[in-house]
């Protein structure tokens, strides 16, 4: 089998993308800071920054920290708001050729409709990703991504608006990530992403005082890679929408390790830090795999890991 | 056969390590052979750098560019031992392998007239003066560099400087060598003696740079400051390396890595980091 005959094309709760990877949210601005390193149009699609209704100044530094095979981020969703989205970042859109969705985080429900409302028109938007799980917000985030009850009444909220593909992104620290995930699916959500940062924390000895000037920040990289997978791996045994499947992947080898677990699709943030050209070489790397495994769409791989 | 990292054109290259010296203590001066960088790079640019690929360390880390020869199709490095990777690289032999992304990030301005300069080193911060410093002089432009350590032996000696045509007036805490006190204190001095360049450049401890901005203020003069701060994507994207300045009444954070590193140095809040 030749190497171009391996397909990555997937159709993502009715949005077609030509390869399965997606730029994660917060980690590739609005798409367009990488493209001396790479075509957006190597990406399947891209999640643009966390948006809220008014502008967002974030916290104060330092906002971020090495940790081992990691690194805690507490941006505090710094962004210029969903009306200056609109009026500058949305004319440019069409430019990146290929699908971009609006990560979106409100205060309280009320804005998460508002914010959904105002999408629903835009024609440059494939898909909105709720996030219910930041761990950088003092209200709204992760506060509302706890509770089962207030997830449902919430995504109902924003469906009952937002036509579109409705993906929500939860966190581990949820507690129990399933019965959250059963409840988003529950609401009319058409696919889900996970997983969101984790919370942690990291103390300067020499200073005697936390790092990080908010104190506390979320953990991404290679060390959340297997509290992502076994999240993947419940809940996409719990729900029969597609999850997207996000944390530490760094090369071809850990977005199969999702796929096996049931993912359709992954996300790719911290590992563009490193390595500006990652999606094109794993792109490149998973359809290595394919054709020296016989295989000839990754679709046969989606969840093969379970017995 | 898969492309890999060095067919992607100019940004991200696998360069091998021409010459390393120790040029200070615990300061090493790292050669690099790296064609695109050298013909790119402009003072106040910085690479954002990794040597090998384990996930721990697993970020790049930001150096400036402390000159770059583009018909040697070199750039050169001066890097001061921190922590892990500047160890790491401390410990490179020639032939060695380092991948760089760059030159990122907006430098100092290019001057639009032929206007007189003084340049303020504090420590390390030297590496991305040193560059503007040959710009400048190759552009026959009035410079003048100070140059501020802890001790004597902190700092190059004198022939890391003279075999470039570079003269810095020095100054040390201890007054092991030069005047006995800051580069601040050398650039006050400077100003008292009636000097008046058409801007300041600065670069060095976050303490520094406030009084040299202070000093700059007091005579009306534009000071244009290199920060540092935590860099995580160094392309604009993350905003993890945030800096605050005052606009009007509120704050507003710029990235370092992107609108920077260097800035005006008028809004910049040197007191809320
Ligand atoms: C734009 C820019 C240009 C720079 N240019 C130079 C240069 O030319 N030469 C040079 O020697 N250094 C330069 N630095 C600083 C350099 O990036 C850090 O010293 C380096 O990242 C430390 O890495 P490490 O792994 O050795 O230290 P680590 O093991 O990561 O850390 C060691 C200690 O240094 C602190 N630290 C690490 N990174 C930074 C940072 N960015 N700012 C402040 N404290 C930090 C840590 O908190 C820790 O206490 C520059 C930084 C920036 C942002
Ligand atoms: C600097 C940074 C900023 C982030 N901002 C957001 C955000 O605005 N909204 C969101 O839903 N997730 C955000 N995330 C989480 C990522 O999208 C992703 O879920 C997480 O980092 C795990 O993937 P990774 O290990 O590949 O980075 C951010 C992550 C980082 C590192």
């Amino acid at each position: 089998m030749n190497l171009f005959d391996a397909s990555l094309t997937v159709n993502l709760a009715g949005i077609s993308l030509a390869n399965p990877l997606i730029a994660a949210s917060g980690c590739y601005g609005y798409g367009f800071d990488y493209r001396r390193w790479i075509d957006p149009g190597d990406w399947g699609a891209i999640v643009v920054k966390g948006t809220t209704l008014r502008p967002r100044t974030g916290n104060p530094p330092p906002r971020l920290v090495e940790t081992p095979s990691g690194m805690l981020n507490a941006i505090g969703l710094q962004n210029p708001g969903i009306d200056f989205f609109l009026k500058s970042i949305r004319p440019q859109l069409p430019e990146l050729q290929c699908p971009v969705l609006v990560n979106i985080a409100g205060e309280t429900l009320e804005e998460y409709r508002q914010l959904a409302a105002i999408l629903n028109s835009v024609t440059e938007v494939s898909g909105i990703e709720v996030n219910i799980s930041c761990p950088n917000v003092k209200r709204g985030g992760v506060s509302f991504g706890g509770d089962p009850a207030l997830v449902e009444e919430l995504i109902g909220l924003v469906r009952e608006v937002y036509r579109l593909p409705l993906i929500v992104k939860l966190s581990p620290d949820a507690g129990n990530i399933v019965s959250v995930a059963e409840a988003a699916w529950r609401a009319g959500a058409d696919a889900l992403s996970l997983i969101n940062t984790i919370k942690g924390m990291v103390i300067d000895v020499q200073k005697r005082r936390p790092v990080l000037g908010n104190i506390t920040g979320g953990l991404s990289g290679p060390a959340i890679r297997p509290v992502a997978v076994r999240a993947v791996w419940e809940v996409s045994a719990a729900v029969s929408i597609p999850v997207i499947g996000m944390g530490g992947i760094m090369q071809a080898d850990d977005a199969l390790e999702f796929i096996l677990a049931g993912a359709c699709a992954v996300a790719i943030g911290t590992a563009n830090f490193i390595n500006p050209a990652v999606a094109r070489e794993i792109s490149q790397g998973l359809r290595q795999y394919l054709c020296d495994h016989g295989f000839s769409h990754y679709r046969e791989l989606i969840g093969a890991a379970r017995p | 056969m898969l492309p890999d990292h060095n067919l992607i054109p100019h940004l991200i290259h696998q360069c091998t390590l021409i010459e390393i010296n120790k040029v200070a203590e615990n300061w090493y001066r790292l050669k690099l052979q790296a064609p695109a960088a050298a013909a790119y790079a402009e003072p106040g640019q910085f690479v954002h750098l990794r040597a090998g690929s384990a996930s721990d360390p697993l970020l790049r880390r930001p150096f400036s560019i402390h000159n770059a020869d583009s018909r040697a199709n070199e750039i050169w490095l001066l890097i001061r031992v921190a922590g892990k990777v500047t160890s790491a690289l401390a410990g490179l032999s020639p032939g060695g392998i380092i991948n760089i992304l760059g030159p990122l990030g907006t430098g100092f301005p290019v001057p639009d007239d032929e206007g007189s300069a003084l340049l303020v080193a504090g420590g390390i911060g030297l590496a991305p003066l040193y560059f503007l410093t040959l710009r400048r002089q190759a552009a026959a432009l009035p410079t003048e560099l100070l140059l501020g350590g802890l001790t004597g032996n902190a700092l190059p000696d004198d022939s890391f400087f003279f075999r470039d045509g570079v003269h810095p007036l020095i100054a040390t805490n201890d007054g092991s060598r030069g005047y006995r006190g800051t580069a601040a204190d050398l650039l006050e001095m400077r100003l008292q003696s009636g000097i008046r360049p058409t801007r300041i450049f600065a670069c060095g401890p976050v303490s520094m740079l406030a009084r040299v901005v202070e000093l700059g203020r007091n005579c009306g003069l534009p000071v244009y400051v290199s920060l540092e701060s935590f860099l995580a994507c160094a392309v604009g994207a993350c905003l993890g390396c945030a800096f605050p300045f005052k606009t009007d009444d509120h704050i507003e954070y710029r990235r370092v890595c992107r609108d920077g590193p260097v800035f005006s140095g008028e809004e910049a809040c040197f007191e809320l980091v």
